[in-house]
């Protein structure tokens, strides 16, 4: 699930000599990299099409060509399935690059993953599974999300070894298989795979993090994803004697459920700030001369000042980002048209503020809903997410890698409303950060899972260039 | 389609004598016919004759076998394949029991052999599997109605047997689709009309006594009118998006809005001659209750809401007042990580005779208000029906079969029908029909047609065998 930045074109920002002034690649590099991309793009690594190991074997391939020692390259193949999504036989990638000489300093993560949203042909102005280059932009599936990113750190990480750089501590990369459907291969990686990663101090993902620029050529902003909400599902089910409907009885069971789905209309969690979201709207609100400005500055001074954070949450820019929200889905009810209904459910999708409890949520809708005939379930066991403190070096080597291509670029710590392969690794204490360097045209290219995605081309190679310089940063000290 | 038992309290409250529990009076059907009733009872219920499954072509073969065995030929017995609800095919079973001189026109025995969907989690024991408990048999269509299916097909064997000879045709038509289309009522009353003509009809769709549940007699309606089934869709649509980021609007919550005003809407009283010459024996039977007094107010002057309002929520008389509407299903969203771009809800309406559904589908239009889409079901179009005449013949028959089997002190009286039936088709169609099966239960516990854990107590099944019986001596013989 990639996360765009989303606080983009409302800024009005420094106008700048164009994207893309610093560091280049070769044209051999270049050639390396398109070939790469063009490559995994056309393999369609979507559920159920038993593509994933094949992708992740070439991807390995890259590596053992680019003198990476084939014992430190590990393809493993493992299940996915739930209820919903279907299921797969898919596969992670774990590369390690040792550290010239001994080192105190665990490993640094290098995160991303190779599976894609489903495309359809006909749905696609040309074939999502074959990649294009057309006006200046690669069209295909998986071009913003996340193969360029996959794409962007294997090619770094060749070409730094291929300059003679020589990492003073490991860099570990896992690449997984099924995070836009069940994400078990991060599960995987936060637990039985935890030893093979070498017990990372922390980790970058290439599924975060990126750059706007506007339509007009001025920049956006870039985000570095520093937390996420936590994704949890819960169920409100009534019950009820039913009958014939002829005769209505008093008691309801969908009426109980309207009633119950008013009251979640009407009602807001209360707001919270932590120090990615205060980071992030005292950034916003700088620049911001708004009302949207005015609101945001008078909740960080006074962040007991409900009605302000009302008035940010009603934005559409910042929708999610000023506590948990919680929205119906879908309905059921009933089982024949002439009969009053027996069961009613609705599904309840939350997006929990990072480090809230998802029973507590729970607890929260029941008293909510103050009906004893509504009853509240969850529908997973997920835990809550936390948010990564913001690191000095990793925010330092972020923001130099990104001037370096985009001088004055206004960088943002961000809170992902979504979720990602992220989280288990923040459960387990790894922090992770999203510090991806590809940049697109806001609001014209956010078409990850949707129609025609597609990259700027120069934007492909400059994420190459923003992946050297933070590792030359963050592991060459 | 069950009718249900409405009027209630009859007795006079000065009565000292402790009620005789009804379900413990022994019947007085000898134990021969007992057990081949309950064997055939046993086999119908366990067919699951729900639409779609293609089972009840099993139910006519059962039945037409007992035609069979007991003596009809073949040539009188017509099992009639149709298809129903689009993809559903089902039959109907026509069986002609022919007068040897008949001096009258056919008389014609209704009833329907398919059964509303029960499903195993809903119910404390397997709807399809027949038990018997506690004075009751349990099972889908216990009481709706393969107990007048049993009934009316068990008496006609017995009078067989025992070498009764009809002085008119008696045609038996029991169809496949009641419960969904009434296809087979339609087909039956018109395209097979040279096998089902008849001077009139009784159907033995819902059983008229009943007792209240300090075991009071409530007398027994005969239904000669009834409202008109018509079914509606509510549907709010919504461009949707990312579950992340809630939109202000959402169809969920626009749907949940227009149910509630559903719920709290009441159209206008109506009074017709059935429903007056109704509330007329229900206003004796009430003498001087805050009810009795409220139906005299309604009586003595039409216009008088409020006394209709009373008499409308009073649990006995739902339905009798006015045209009712009320939510059955409830359908929307297509994944529980996104919003809904569609919800839809089953209002099913039962419509005062007179109103066309069209000018019913206006008002509630006016009422949710121009962002909720109000369309009739397209498979079922309601057509309102005249009421039948009250024929002396069949009064006296009833109230002699319902006094001698049942109870005494049950009263008779004229009735509309909340629920639409197969009659409906063949009033429609010029054939008068009066619901009057004789099985009885207590109000309001056993009224269990079409919800939870449907029963019927053991007395009344084997009770409306010697009432059928009593019935075709009285008006065929």
């Amino acid at each position: 699930m990639r996360h765009l930045l989303a606080s983009a074109a409302l800024i009005a920002l420094v106008s700048t000599a164009g994207s893309a002034a610093g560091p280049k690649l070769t044209s051999a590099q270049r050639d390396a990299t398109h070939a790469m991309f063009e490559h995994i793009i056309d393999i369609p690594t979507v559920i159920g099409r038993h593509n994933v190991p094949e992708e992740a074997q070439y991807v390995a391939d890259q590596f053992k060509a680019g003198g990476f020692p084939a014992e430190d390259i590990h393809v493993l193949p493992y299940h996915t399935e739930s209820a919903t999504t279907g299921a797969d036989e898919t596969a992670a990638l774990i590369v390690r690059w040792r550290a010239a000489g001994p080192t105190s300093k665990k490993p640094i993560l290098l995160m991303g993953h190779m599976d894609v949203v489903e495309a359809k042909v006909e749905d696609s102005t040309t074939d999502p599974f074959k990649m294009v280059e057309r006006d200046g932009y690669y069209y295909g599936r998986g071009t913003i999300d996340m193969k360029d990113g996959i794409t962007a750190i294997t090619q770094a990480m060749i070409n730094l070894k291929a300059a003679g750089f020589r990492p003073k501590r490991d860099i570990v990369v896992l690449f997984t298989g099924d995070e836009e459907t069940n994400g078990i291969g991060a599960r995987k990686g936060a637990t039985e795979w935890l030893d093979l990663l070498g017990h990372p101090e922390y980790g970058l993902n290439a599924d975060g993090g990126g750059c706007g620029l506007n339509v007009d050529g001025s920049l956006a902003g870039c985000g570095m994803q520093t937390a996420e909400k936590t994704f949890a599902g819960y169920t409100f089910t009534v019950r009820n004697r039913g009958g014939h409907s002829s005769k209505p009885r008093k008691d309801n069971a969908i009426y109980s459920l309207a009633h119950a789905l008013d009251k979640l209309e009407a009602y807001r969690f209360t707001p919270k700030l932590n120090e990615t979201t205060r980071a992030y709207f005292t950034a916003k609100a700088a620049m911001d001369k708004t009302a949207l400005g005015d609101a945001e500055r008078k909740w960080l001074a006074h962040p007991n000042d409900g009605e302000a954070a009302d008035f940010i949450e009603a934005s559409e820019s910042e929708v999610g980002l000023t506590r948990t929200r919680c929205v119906p889905t879908r309905l059921f009810g009933g089982h024949a048209d002439n009969a009053l209904p027996q069961l009613a459910t609705a599904m309840i999708n939350c997006r929990i503020f990072p480090g809230e409890d998802p029973n507590a949520v729970k607890a929260e809708l029941e008293t909510l809903v103050n009906d004893p005939t509504v009853v509240v379930t969850r529908n997973d066991d997920y835990v809550a997410s936390l948010a990564s403190p913001l690191r000095p070096d990793v925010t330092a080597a972020f923001t130099v890698a990104v001037h370096a291509l985009h001088p004055g670029m206004p960088i943002f710590p961000e809170m992902s409303t979504g979720a990602s392969d992220a989280r288990p690794f923040r459960v387990a204490g790894i922090p992770i950060y999203g510090t991806n360097g590809a940049w697109v045209q806001v609001p014209t290219d956010f078409r990850a899972h949707g129609k025609d995605e597609r990259i700027p081309v120069q934007s492909l190679y400059d994420n190459v260039v923003h992946w050297q310089l933070m590792l030359k940063d963050l592991a060459g000290k | 389609m069950r009718r249900l038992v409405a009027i209630a309290l009859a007795l006079c409250s000065t009565s000292a004598i402790a009620a005789t529990d009804p379900r413990t009076v022994p019947t007085r059907l000898s134990s021969e016919w007992q057990a081949k009733t309950r064997e055939l009872f046993k086999q119908a219920i366990e067919i699951p004759s729900v639409h779609n499954r293609g089972e009840t072509h099993r139910v006519a073969e059962l039945l037409a076998g007992q035609f069979r065995t007991a003596g009809i030929p073949d040539s009188d017995i017509h099992i009639m394949p149709y298809e129903a609800l689009p993809g559903d095919n089902t039959v109907a079973l026509i069986v002609r029991w022919r007068s040897p001189h008949a001096t009258k026109k056919p008389m014609l025995i209704l009833g329907h052999m398919d059964v509303v969907e029960a499903k195993r989690s809903d119910w404390k024991y397997d709807p399809f599997v027949f038990r018997e408990e506690g004075g009751y048999f349990y099972g889908r269509g216990t009481s709706d109605m393969k107990n007048g299916d049993v009934a009316t097909t068990m008496a006609a064997v017995k009078l067989i047997s025992e070498g009764f000879k009809p002085d008119r045709d008696i045609i038996f038509f029991y169809s496949g689709d009641e419960e969904t289309r009434g296809v087979g009522a339609t087909l039956g009353s018109t395209k097979w009309r040279n096998l089902t003509d008849a001077e009139f009809g009784l159907n033995a769709d819902g059983g008229c006594p009943s007792y209240d549940e300090q075991f009071r007699p409530l007398g027994c309606g005969i239904s000669m009118a009834e409202k008109t089934f018509q079914t509606y869709f509510f549907t709010t649509h919504n461009p949707g998006g990312h579950s992340s980021r809630p939109r202000p609007d959402n169809a969920i919550y626009d749907l949940a809005d227009a149910l509630k005003k559903v719920q709290a809407y009441r159209f206008q009283p109506m009074q017709n001659e059935v429903t007056r010459a109704y509330f007329a024996e229900r206003a004796k039977q009430e003498g001087n209750s805050q009810l009795g007094q409220e139906i005299r107010a309604w009586l003595a002057n039409p216009n008088d809401g409020k006394a209709a309002d009373a008499i409308e929520a009073n649990p006995l008389e739902v339905g009798f007042t006015r045209t009712r509407c009320v939510a059955t299903m409830l359908q929307a969203g297509h994944a529980d990580n996104a919003l809904p771009q569609s919800a839809t809800a089953t209002v099913n309406c039962r419509i005062f005779p007179g109103v066309q559904p069209t000018d019913v589908q206006a008002e509630l239009q006016k009422l949710v208000g121009p962002n909720v889409e109000v369309k009739p079901d397209p498979n079922y179009i309601g057509v309102p029906t005249p009421a039948s005449p009250l024929r002396p013949d069949v009064l006296a028959a009833v109230t002699s079969a319902v006094h001698k089997v049942v109870d005494p002190r049950m009263d008779i009286y004229p009735e509309m029908s909340t629920g639409a039936s197969d009659g409906s088709f063949f009033r429609a169609q010029g054939i008068p029909v009066y619901d009057i099966d004789g099985s009885w239960g207590i109000s309001p516990i056993d009224e269990r047609a079409h919800g939870l854990d449907e029963r019927i107590p053991v007395r009344a099944m084997y009770d409306d065998v010697l009432y059928w019986e009593m019935i075709i001596r009285s008006l065929a013989g």
